[in-house]
């Protein structure tokens, strides 16, 4: 989130678009509703109506997987009708920087597109720059090359009409919910955008969320009350385990994890750590260095030193990309001996479950750390497997529950609560800190024994105590980090072993240790800041600085020096998220994103920090399948792409062999969840009293549909895709209708995710039909738009 | 001390339906206060989501989830259903052995020791709100007790803490004039009216809504408490008797009297009959 | 001889029909065993819908003004003096004994919590109609019973008592009525609760004078039947002359009963009243019963003949029948979602019945209360409470 969730209230117009808050985020509800009650309007756009469709102001339906064409058709609108907020475009966004003529659009396909590799080169996509490194710009917006026209030249082609033929939207239900959407190009005016997995479980996931992002800044929406893009998290602390590096090409505070081809640390530093030459950007990860040389500090201590290159040479160097669909490909294969799943229930939750569960068979160990027997903990139990021929040993340790230890947990708005114990670990469960502990303890020590490259292990500055829980203060208070010895840091000076205070104070020469610099500063020589439960909120805005504490700096929204004018005054005086005191000649209200002064000073810096160029970035030459989001249809899609020739995205993550089939398939599959259960369900369907509200997997389809293959409601039926066929009680619904596509009528099935074989119910897994085709960028499988059937009857029949 | 010793009224709750998302946050958290098992429940048995179909002796309250179309659009609305803690009500003036008991913090309550399980309480209940205990040799009546214990200890009720949305719990006036301000400020939201404040004489549970309630299936009431339908007749009951006690009594004594008075009319007048009969045969 | 088979060898000596009823009624006791050992949510068809069932329909709701016999004959024979009806007398006090009896039997059967059913004599509720019922069926009982120790005082010869009782008899007679109007009444008070769920059809606020209104001509209709059945079955001097007196009461009863029906329906009924076409025809059925019976009673040559006067007696307590589950059952049923009685509720509703006639024979064989009977038995002058009768 680039707000927080009790921002929401400040909304004029809030926008769910591939989300569903009510279901999957319902405490959300409480700042929609007051939003609301303050004359906020609430859209919801999803294929199908769901529980936060009935709470909204306006509904509009849409395809599976049209996003792009949706949200284009509303950036084509803002610009036709010229409703950007333009003070903010052409000050904070890279609009009216200049692209190198060689950047063009032909045919679906950007510049430097190369087909052997399905992937592109981006040198065109550049800024044009002058001799002193300085980008070229046009402040009057009308260069041809200017992003602000490339831009209006590239969604020129997603008028009204079209969009609607894509997306199978009513069109005026869409033209309504446009208008109302932009008319927050209003300096006085806020709209937010609440998106999850509706958006990004999809081969352009990543461009879909840069399409919110565009329209957002163009508007003005970005860094201002009330509005963002918001990413509904999902797990109770995935914004906690991504901040610390749970996927594979990150490490902590999202520094990249190093490739085989930076040998030592300074080709490391030199590849990662972006420059600028522009003196008023902040660029902010020109600190990469001081994070990094901080993060080795704290992985092996003292044995990091500055000759050494602090041991970076014991950093694991990736090769290749290690996303899940890698992986599980990979574990096909044969390509691995173990498995640890450390709360996580692939063999339901994952693409294509069969084969994942194949490649289970082919493991010689399988750890699984829960607090229930998942599916994927009993593998070898599931229907259509022979245990006979499985010969893989499977160890289950039972995981002490959140509620069983003590931590910090971060929320979807950043901010770090500190949880306490309410009860101690049921029966021989032990906390996942308690068993890592062990294990690394044992490790180091087997390593020591006998370890072929033993340095890694052994010199892990590993000390959380000898309790059998490890002390979770001090693995705390690494983590905000501390000085390694007496040194003087921006004229201040820190004894040894005194925490650092924030970021700022990190250094490369190893005199500071940080285990992730983003929270640097949650647990200064003041005391844990996560465990703060102040109610003062001066400002009245809800931002409540004195509870808990948020990444960065308690800086509660992201980017809000672009909430304010060239002169440091808020756009919105009624909704100030900072605004800059002349006569103290300091920022008020937010933690803002730097104190330089505002933009008409001098010594000022640009306000989107972490962005080389400093500016908010419309055209962004950074990710894999291009600058602008264009609309591709899914993988799997039962009409043919009508903007260009090019199908699906030419850089999606699709498997050589994949193949499918739209005549054998003929209607839109989707997945989802619903708020009785939880994920791959182990959480939800061994708990009777949620049981009773949905005791079954289902499969909801519109009364067209169950017309034509005369089912009922309740009826049992088969769903199958070019992998498999599940089973489902069947929903008959008004709540989902068919779409007209193309002058095509497509039917929609969609199912919940939530079943698998094993607990107290049990029901057939929806992924059994997903494909294991990935995004272009991050590669998540796209469990929102593929192609199946259906029929009546059980499998049996 | 309780929160309505200090109020001096009786606390309700207000249930916003068009904040309502369905989550059912409330009924697990009912059950998981109350320890009340799940029900065996097969696919879903009502509209959308639903279930456990209704209320029953294991579940206090139910979100009745209703989905239709209404002029092109989808309507799909979600309704809590629990006691109504009615002011003057209906179970507790059937209930021939006083089990239930209005409080004056505003729930009304029950008390299994008396009661000898005649249902009558289901009968008069306008909102169909007590359920037996089908399954027990024994049974007794079940239903919400407004968390009584929660407010005894100065507690909101289970479900209003989990609600994240739709629920207030307070003074019922404060309520009345929460909802009136909403209805106030958008007239357009809103059905102009606030389900609860009259309907069985005014009950310490309170709705708005988006949608017409009969729309909803909200049990259609009368306005009038329950008990003014049946206490005009009770209340005769002293009379009648003394009526028809009196009544019959004279009626017996009167047409007795008559015969009696036939008799000894009739005896006076065999006497004289002798007498004379004796005279004249004494004059013979 | 042990008594097991001196039992078995008196109640082989009775006749097929008497031994067919102590079957049903054995049948019917196990039903009831077999509902507390497995509860009442398995062994009938009442749920939270329909809470109260064929139980209280008819074992309660019916079977009041069935026993309404008793204290309308003896309203009509001591209050208005009436004294040629006094031979019927004695049998409605048995048959009024059984019925409450069984009615309280019935009760404990239907009740959750029947060893707590002393509570109602004790948790005083005045607003509960329930409450008010209970209480007379209480004191109602305990009269009858007191009537009932008459016969029995007499058979066991305990005069001292017998002297008392025949003190107490015209204030029991007329407590009995007074209770009688009130529980009686207080059954329709019952369902004046259910506003909105019962059909408007029926629901209206005079219900209570209703119930009592049509308790009266049923109990009197009762009369009728039970002396038809013990002349042609039980060997009893034809009483038809008494009952065509009981016969011109009839229309007058009816009457005014149609009268409240009719005036309550078209004046005092606030919703849609042929809406649905179920409740509808039921209504019909039920109204056309009442017409039928007091056109019925209305014609001299009915009532001057035995049989067609039964049948015409019939035709009324089915109807007043019809009413009652009408008003209790019928009129509140959601026609999507019909009750019916199971097995274990027909078995035992159906003892209690048996039970009714089994234990009517039974006493009428084993005590004197036909005081009018014929030659063989003792003179109807020595019998002492035929003055008894008369000595008020
Ligand atoms: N109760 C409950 N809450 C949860 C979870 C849970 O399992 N249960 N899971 C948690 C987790 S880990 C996550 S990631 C979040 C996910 O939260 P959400 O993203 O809200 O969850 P989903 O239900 O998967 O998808 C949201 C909606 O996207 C719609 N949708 C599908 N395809 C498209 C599309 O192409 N475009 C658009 N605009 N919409 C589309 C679906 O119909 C669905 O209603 O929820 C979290 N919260
Ligand atoms: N078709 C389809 N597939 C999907 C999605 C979809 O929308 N559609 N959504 C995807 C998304 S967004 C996600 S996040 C994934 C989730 O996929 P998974 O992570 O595999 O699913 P969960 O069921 O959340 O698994 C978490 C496990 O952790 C256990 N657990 C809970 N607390 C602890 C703890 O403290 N310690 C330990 N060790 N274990 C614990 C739980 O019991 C549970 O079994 O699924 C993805 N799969
Ligand atoms: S489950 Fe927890 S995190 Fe999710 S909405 Fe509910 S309270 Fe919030
Ligand atoms: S809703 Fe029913 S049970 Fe609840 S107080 Fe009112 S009458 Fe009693
Ligand atoms: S069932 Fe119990 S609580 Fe209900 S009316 Fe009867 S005695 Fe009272
Ligand atoms: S008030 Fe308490 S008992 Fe009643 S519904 Fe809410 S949680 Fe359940
Ligand atoms: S908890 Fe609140 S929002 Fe959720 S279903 Fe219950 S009343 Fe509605
Ligand atoms: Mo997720």
């Amino acid at each position: 989130m680039t707000n927080h969730w009790i921002d929401i209230q400040h909304s004029d117009v809030i926008m769910c678009i591939g989300s569903n808050p009510a279901e999957n985020h319902p405490v959300s509800f409480k700042y929609i509703d007051k939003a609301k009650d303050n004359g906020g309007k609430l859209i919801s756009v999803d294929p199908r109506f769901t529980r936060t469709s009935a709470k909204a102001d306006m509904y509009a339906q849409l395809r599976p997987g049209t996003d792009i064409a949706f949200l284009g058709g509303m950036i084509n609108y803002v610009l036709n009708n010229d409703l950007i907020h333009k003070e903010y475009v052409v000050n904070y966004t890279n609009a009216a920087f200049l692209i190198s003529d060689d950047f063009e659009f032909n045919e679906g396909l950007f510049s430097g597109f190369d087909k052997g590799s399905s992937s592109y080169s981006k040198e065109s996509w550049a800024y044009q720059k002058d001799e002193n490194g300085m980008i070229l710009r046009d402040d009057n917006l009308k260069d041809p090359r200017c992003v602000y026209q490339l831009m209006k030249k590239h969604y020129s082609r997603y008028t009204p009409e079209k969009v609607c033929d894509i997306t199978g939207t009513d069109l005026n239900n869409y033209l309504q919910l446009v208008k109302t959407f932009c008319s927050t190009g209003r300096p006085d005016k806020s709209a937010t955008i609440m998106y999850a997995m509706g958006t990004t479980q999809h081969t352009v996931g990543t461009q879909n969320v840069r399409s919110y992002a565009m329209l957002q800044l163009l508007l003005g929406n970005v860094g201002i009350a009330g509005g963002g893009i918001n990413a509904l998290r999902g797990e109770s602390n995935v914004q906690g385990s991504t901040d610390y590096a749970i996927l594979y090409h990150i490490l902590p505070g999202y520094l990249k994890v190093p490739t085989h081809t930076n040998t030592d640390l300074q080709a490391y530093l030199k590849k990662w750590t972006p420059t600028t030459d522009d003196p008023q950007s902040a660029n902010w990860w020109g600190n990469t260095p001081k994070y990094m040389v901080s993060l080795l500090k704290a992985y092996w201590g003292e044995a990091a030193t500055a000759e050494n290159d602090f041991c970076y040479d014991y950093l694991p160097k990736r090769s290749g990309n290690y996303s899940y669909i890698k992986l599980m490909e990979r574990l096909q294969l044969g390509g691995f001996e173990g498995l640890i799943n450390m709360g996580t229930n692939p063999i339901v939750g994952g693409p294509d479950v069969q084969q994942i569960a194949k490649g289970l068979d082919k493991l010689k160990w399988m750890v699984s750390v829960d607090l229930w027997e998942t599916e994927t903990s009993v593998f070898w139990r599931r229907p259509g497997a022979d245990p006979k021929t499985i010969d893989t040993e499977v160890f289950l340790l039972p995981a002490a529950s959140s509620i069983e230890k003590e931590g910090s947990i971060s929320n979807s708005g950043r901010w770090a609560q500190w949880r306490y114990q309410a009860i101690k670990p049921v029966g021989d469960a032990k906390s996942d800190a308690a068993m890592l502990d062990m294990w690394v303890k044992e490790l180091k020590k087997l390593y020591a024994e006998d370890g072929v490259f033993p340095g890694p292990i052994t010199d892990l500055a590993w000390d959380y105590g000898h309790e059998e829980e490890p002390d979770i203060d001090k693995v705390a208070r690494e983590c905000n980090g501390f000085f390694t010895r007496d040194t003087e840091v921006k004229g201040k000076r820190f004894k040894k072993g005194e925490q650092v205070p924030s970021f700022a104070y990190l250094k490369d020469d190893g005199s500071t240790v940080s285990g992730n610099w983003l929270y640097c500063g949650s647990y200064t020589e003041k005391g844990n800041m996560m465990k703060r439960r102040g109610l003062e909120d001066p400002g009245g805005m809800g931002a409540y600085h004195n509870w808990s504490w948020c990444w960065p700096v308690n800086r509660r929204i992201l980017y809000n020096r672009a909430s304010v004018d060239l002169d440091g005054k808020s756009f919105n005086q009624q909704k100030p998220v900072i605004s800059w005191n002349r006569a103290t000649r300091k920022w008020e209200g937010d933690v803002p994103d730097g104190g330089w002064p505002p933009m008409n000073e001098p010594g000022t810096k640009s306000p989107f920090i972490m962005i080389p160029e400093g500016y908010g970035r419309l055209f962004a030459a950074g990710l894999a399948d291009g600058p602008f989001p264009e609309h591709y249809e899914p993988v799997e899609s039962p009409v043919d792409n009508c903007m260009t020739a090019q199908q699906c995205n030419p850089a999606a993550m699709i498997p050589a062999d994949f193949f499918s089939d739209s005549d054998k398939y003929p209607y839109v599959g989707s997945t989802y969840r619903v708020t009785e259960h939880w994920q791959a369900g182990a959480m939800t369907r061994n708990l009777p009293w949620l049981v009773e509200l949905v005791p079954d997997m289902f499969v909801e389809i519109g009364t067209t549909l169950a017309k034509a293959k005369g089912l009922k409601n309740g009826d049992m039926a088969t769903i199958t895709s070019a992998r498999g066929a599940i089973e489902a009680r069947v929903l008959v619904t008004p709540r989902i209708k068919p779409l007209v596509v193309s002058g095509k009528t497509v039917e929609q099935v969609g199912m919940i995710w939530h079943f698998g074989f094993n607990g107290l119910a049990k029901g057939s897994s929806a992924n059994v039909l997903t494909a294991a085709v990935g995004d272009a960028n991050t590669g998540i499988p796209e469990s929102k738009a593929f192609l199946c059937d259906i029929r009546k009857g059980g499998m049996k029949s | 001390m309780s929160r309505a010793t200090i109020s001096g009224e009786p606390d309700a709750f207000l249930i916003d339906l068009t904040k309502c998302t369905g989550c059912r946050g409330c009924m697990v958290a009912c059950k998981q206060w109350n320890q009340l098992p799940a029900e065996e429940t097969d696919f879903f048995s009502g509209e959308g989501y639903q279930n456990p179909k209704e209320m029953s002796e294991n579940t206090y309250t139910v979100i009745k989830f209703r989905e239709f179309e209404k002029n092109g659009h989808s309507i799909f609305s979600f309704y809590k259903e629990m006691c109504m803690h009615c002011d003057d009500p209906a179970c507790v003036s059937v209930c021939p052995v006083n089990a239930f008991h209005k409080t004056p913090e505003g729930p009304v309550i029950y008390d299994a020791k008396v009661c000898i399980g005649c249902r009558f309480c289901m009968i008069g209940c306008p909102f169909d709100v007590p359920k037996y205990e089908w399954s027990k040799k024994l049974p007794l009546v079940r239903k919400c007790d407004g968390c009584y214990s929660r407010i005894k200890a100065d507690l909101k009720p289970a479900c209003v803490t989990a609600c994240p949305s739709a629920m207030e719990y307070g003074p019922r006036s404060q309520m009345v004039q929460i909802a009136e301000e909403r209805l106030k400020r958008h007239p357009d939201h809103y059905i102009n009216t606030i389900y609860g404040k009259d309907e069985a004489g005014g009950t310490s549970v309170l709705y708005l809504s988006s949608e017409p309630y009969e729309e909803l299936r909200f049990p259609s009431v009368p306005e009038r408490p329950l008990p003014s339908y049946t206490w005009p007749a009770l209340r005769l009951v002293p009379g009648i008797f003394a009526t028809v006690v009196t009544g019959l009594t004279a009626l017996t004594l009167f047409n007795h009297r008559k015969e009696r008075l036939e008799r000894e009319r009739n005896k006076e007048k065999e006497a004289e009959q002798q007498r004379t009969v004796q005279a004249e045969e004494d004059k013979s | 001889m042990s008594i097991t088979q001196a039992i078995g060898k008196e109640v082989k000596s009775y006749h097929w029909f008497v031994q067919l009823m102590l079957l049903l009624v054995l049948v019917g006791a196990a039903a009831a065993v077999y509902r507390f050992v497995f509860g009442l949510g398995a062994t009938t068809n009442l749920n939270d819908r329909y809470p109260w069932g064929l139980w209280v329909s008819f074992d309660v709701v019916t079977a009041v003004p069935l026993a309404a016999g008793s204290f309308t004959l003896g309203a009509i024979v001591y209050c208005f003096n009436i004294k040629k009806l006094e031979p019927l007398i004695r049998p409605a006090i048995v048959t009024g004994f059984l019925g409450y009896s069984l009615v309280c039997v019935g009760l404990l059967v239907d009740l959750g919590q029947p060893h707590k059913g002393w509570h109602v004599l004790f948790f005083w509720n005045l607003h509960s109609p329930m409450f008010e019922v209970a209480m007379c069926v209480f004191a109602y009982t305990t009269v009858l019973f007191l009537e009932f120790l008459e016969p029995v005082g007499e058979k066991f010869g305990w005069n001292l008592s017998l002297k008392v009782l025949r003190k107490l008899h015209m204030p029991l007679v007329i407590a009995a009525a007074g209770i009688s109007t009130l529980h009686q009444s207080s059954l329709g008070t019952f369902f004046l609760i259910a506003v909105e769920k019962l059909h408007s059809l029926w629901y209206n606020p005079l219900l209570p004078l209703q119930f009592w209104m049509s308790a009266i001509s049923c109990g009197l209709c009762i009369i009728i039947l039970e002396a038809t059945a013990t002349h042609k079955w039980m060997n009893q001097p034809n009483e038809g002359v008494l009952l065509r007196t009981i016969g011109k009461i009839l229309p007058w009863t009816i009457g005014a009963y149609l009268v409240v029906r009719v005036f309550s329906l078209f004046f005092l009924t606030t919703g849609p009243l042929f809406d649905n076409p179920v409740m509808t025809r039921l209504f019909t059925v039920e109204m056309g019963g009442f017409v039928l019976a007091l056109l019925m009673f209305s014609t001299t040559a009915v009532r001057n003949n035995d049989r067609l006067r039964a049948i015409a007696a019939s035709v009324l307590v089915l109807t007043v029948i019809l009413h009652r589950f009408n008003v209790s059952m019928f009129g509140m049923m959601d026609m999507n979602n019909i009750y019916y009685p199971s097995m274990t509720e027909t078995l035992v509703t159906v003892g209690i019945l048996a039970a009714h006639i089994l234990f009517f024979v039974l006493i009428a064989k084993y005590f004197r209360i036909f005081v009018h009977s014929d030659g063989h038995e003792e003179p109807a002058q020595s019998c002492p409470s035929a003055s008894a009768y008369s000595h008020g």
